[in-house]
């Protein structure tokens, strides 16, 4: 398989594993950044998720086999994004993505954050909505809070 | 003080190494996600049954994770059991972590991962198989060493090639030794000038998966 024809070396090589929301979504932005973009799913149907114009590559099949991954040229990969909906597919996907095939850069999106001891030696950056979504909240509460203190000191 | 083990999903398997453990004398602890998985385990007497994700890492507190010598997993998600262990490891610092694994691909990933030991159903199971269809005149077969040593029973009847003929005439293979020879009553370490005869059961020594081919040697199959 022979996924980029043009000998463009310097454009960065993005696998993103789970054609999940999160995956599709980052999947589109990158192929709209113009980078290449390998997406990974169990699922034929979730590439739907993708968008009409996404320029990448799909590979339907389970990214926990290894074979998927070399499919998938991951050796070749300048970052992992491990996006599927399972915390723990997650965790082994980076880990193998990390310490089989050497990828400098491995993201994993984790639903647990009491997990995370697991990652931490393996300097896998990880990132967590309910934590992302929290501190979004407290940040669009703090500022709702300085404008209404702001209007009442108005009125005032 | 009781070896404390702690065993992570799994239900059949679960049930019986628990029963098994707890006969040797061991103190068990099962974790599964299943409640009707839970109330069969827990049927077993003395066994101490959680039902909650073992591989949160709450759950494993609520089940004395911190106390466990040697922690099992053996859920049918490869995924699982290795973030089992890793919690075990990393979190509750449990000395040994045992993981049952679907893909032969990823024993050594696994191992890899500072899992003390990767059980793989496949191929044990394929292995036995094997044995069982082609190597019927083997009565036992014992692996050592992850397989890579094994110790079998072979019985000679009285057609095989090796009757009659000192050790030292057989053509064995270099990683293969008879290490004993069981005749009627008697037991004895051969020598190169002891004569097999009918009805002997030889017991062998072999490493490389050489056994098959001094089987063959041995009784012609």
């Amino acid at each position: 398989m022979k996924p980029f024809g043009n000998t463009e070396v310097n454009k960065r090589y993005t696998v993103v594993i789970g054609c999940g929301r999160l995956g599709a979504n980052l999947a589109n932005a990158l192929s709209d950044e113009d980078g290449n973009v390998l997406i990974i799913d169990k699922n034929k149907d979730a590439f739907r998720k993708l968008s009409p114009s996404y320029g990448g590559l799909t590979v339907v099949g389970d990214a926990t086999d290894l074979g998927v991954l070399q499919e998938a040229q991951i050796n070749k990969a300048d970052v992992v994004v491990a996006a599927t909906n399972n915390d723990n597919a997650n965790i082994m996907v980076a880990q193998i993505a990390r310490e089989l095939f050497q990828i400098d850069r491995v993201i994993a999106r984790l639903y647990d954050p009491e997990r995370e001891c697991v990652y931490r030696e393996f300097e896998i950056d990880t990132i967590c909505p309910a934590i992302l979504s929290a501190k979004e909240i407290d940040k669009i509460l703090a500022k709702t809070d300085l404008s209404t203190a702001n209007s009442q000191e108005g009125e005032a | 003080m009781k070896t404390r083990v702690l065993l992570i999903g799994g239900r059949n398997k679960a049930k019986s190494l628990a029963s098994s453990l707890i006969n040797k004398g061991y103190h068990v602890t099962v974790i599964n996600d299943t409640y009707e998985d839970c109330m069969k385990l827990a049927e077993v007497e003395k066994l101490t049954v959680i039902n909650g994700d073992g591989t949160r890492p709450f759950v494993l507190e609520d089940a004395n994770a911190g106390d466990a010598d040697i922690a099992i997993a053996l859920t049918s998600k490869d995924e699982d059991n290795l973030v089992v262990c890793e919690l075990c490891k990393k979190k509750f610092h449990v000395k040994k972590t045992v993981a049952l694994l679907t893909d032969p691909k990823k024993t050594d990933f696994f191992y890899k991962m500072g899992i003390d030991s990767v059980v793989c159903a496949i191929s044990a199971i394929t292995g036995i198989i094997e044995q069982q269809t082609f190597m019927d005149k083997i009565a036992t077969l014992v692996p050592i060493g992850e397989g890579r040593v094994s110790i079998a029973e072979v019985p000679i009847p009285g057609t095989a090639p090796a009757v009659g003929k000192k050790l030292w005439e057989i053509n064995l293979p270099k990683q293969v030794v008879i290490g004993c020879i069981l005749r009627g009553d008697m037991t004895m370490v051969p020598r190169g000038d002891t004569r097999i005869l009918a009805g002997d059961m030889l017991v062998l020594i072999s490493s490389d998966k050489q056994e098959m081919a001094a089987i063959q040697e041995l009784t012609g199959r």
